[in-house]
């Protein structure tokens, strides 16, 4: 029977779900994790700007890996198992959810925002890679440990599995995981080099144009463009979006640099490593710089610039964050080479 | 719920970043929603941008995720209790 269960499990709200589902499953099977550590070892920060690839007809920028990269990079860390399943039917998925419970397994789910009726309604878009812990089941209602609410929620199972089977870009299959091996003496600073080496490498090493510091370069030389080629009100659309698609409120761009850095500083302090808190107040200067872009593109998109606001203007706070970046991941690189 | 000195202080502040003309601040109350749909003063997510950076500038606080944006930026009394807390220039009350 599944209809009443309660297993213990540690919520803690988080900045982003899928490092915060991360951090609280691990941390539930003993591993003291903190979001921006499961972040960092998941190589959770990048930058591509790709505008072949248009979501609501505006190219896509993204300041952080692909929805789902973070757990299958954890899920490699030795030590760590991730179990994952998918499903074809959404009975089959509830009932293999009911299972688990049963069983006092939460599980990790992967779900459509739109269909979540705890998310207030002003919040529900059709964003499919939204994921969440399920850690009991009261009657019809399910218990939830989302992490970006600040305390648990409860979900009623209909709902439950339209978010499992949302359909569209990104959709779940009714996407279920949990780790079924967790090594408590598993090596941290070789899962810390190897999170940064992946991401370092990404960031300053890619061929590709679109993709990490090249790409920011690339965006910004876009950017400049955008008025002359699109008009203002498209360019203002665009300019828009660059700011709005990844983070909605109040982070512009910074919030996944501001992660990396609590990363970056933790693994410095564990590993007793000075070069890793250097690293990781650069860092937060292009954070910072970032949300200065995102404020002046702001003001441009609503009409209501201070002197010295313009494209060219938003462009060069692009590319010095750009200039940063490539200074902090290139002395990481070196910092891998000096210690692996 | 009315506002304290540092509430008033705030949302004159938040209306001359965003441009917002004709707010009576006064009919305001502190534990309103400050930023969506339910905004007294229609503020956007946009908007949230420059309040994040105003009050870095003006008062040396920092609101670093996403997460501690949405909390902060709940109400003008949380905004507020915020800065108390973290800010060197303000002693809390």
């Amino acid at each position: 029977m599944t209809e009443h269960i309660h297993i213990d499990f540690p919520h803690k709200q988080a900045a982003h779900c899928e490092s915060g589902v991360a951090a609280n499953l691990l941390s539930n099977q003993g591993i003291a994790l903190s979001e921006a550590t499961a972040f960092g070892i998941g190589g959770g920060l990048f930058f591509a700007y790709l505008p072949f690839i248009r979501l609501n007809h505006l190219p896509m920028v993204t300041y952080r890996g692909a929805a789902g990269s973070l757990l299958k990079h954890i899920s490699k860390i030795p030590g760590f198992t991730l179990a994952c399943q998918t499903f074809s039917k959404p009975e089959q998925a509830m009932e293999a959810l009911d299972k688990k419970l049963a069983d006092s397994i939460p599980v990790g789910l992967q779900t459509g925002v739109f269909w979540l009726p705890y998310f207030p309604k002003a919040l529900r878009f059709h964003f499919n890679a939204h994921n969440l812990v399920v850690y009991g089941k009261q009657g019809n209602d399910y218990l939830i440990s989302d992490p970006v609410f600040p305390g648990p929620v409860k979900c009623p199972a209909e709902d439950l599995a339209k978010a499992r089977f949302a359909a569209g870009a990104l959709a779940p299959k009714g996407k279920m995981y949990h780790f079924s091996q967790v090594d408590e003496g598993y090596d941290q600073r070789r899962a810390i080099i190897k999170g940064i080496d992946m991401v370092s490498k990404m960031m300053t090493g890619s061929p590709f144009p679109l993709i990490g510091v090249k790409g920011m370069r690339f965006l910004a030389g876009r950017l400049c463009a955008w008025p002359r080629r699109l008009g203002a009100e498209k360019a203002d659309l665009h300019l828009g979006n660059v700011v709005r698609m990844q983070e909605e409120i109040g982070t512009g761009g910074g919030g996944f640099r501001f992660m990396y850095a609590a990363f970056l500083q933790e693994s410095g302090s564990q590993l007793q490593d000075a070069q890793l808190s250097t690293c990781a107040t650069r860092l937060i200067e292009a954070g910072d710089q970032w949300r200065v872009f995102a404020a002046m593109a702001a003001r441009i998109c609503k009409k209501r610039e201070k002197s010295g606001d313009s494209y060219a203007c938003a462009a060069e706070h692009i590319r010095h964050c750009a200039d940063i970046e490539e200074q902090v991941f290139i002395s990481l690189r070196e910092w891998v080479r000096q210690v692996s | 719920m009315g506002l304290d000195n540092l509430e008033h202080e705030l949302l004159e502040a938040i209306c001359s970043t965003c441009n917002l003309q004709d707010v009576d601040i006064a009919s305001i109350q502190a534990d309103a929603p400050l930023i969506g749909p339910d905004s007294a003063l229609g503020i956007d997510s946009l908007d949230a941008l420059e309040i994040v950076v105003m009050v870095q500038k003006e008062y040396g606080v920092r609101i670093e995720s996403e997460n501690s944006s949405r909390i902060v930026l709940e109400t003008v009394a949380t905004l507020a209790a915020h800065i108390r807390t973290h800010s060197p220039q303000l002693t809390p009350q």
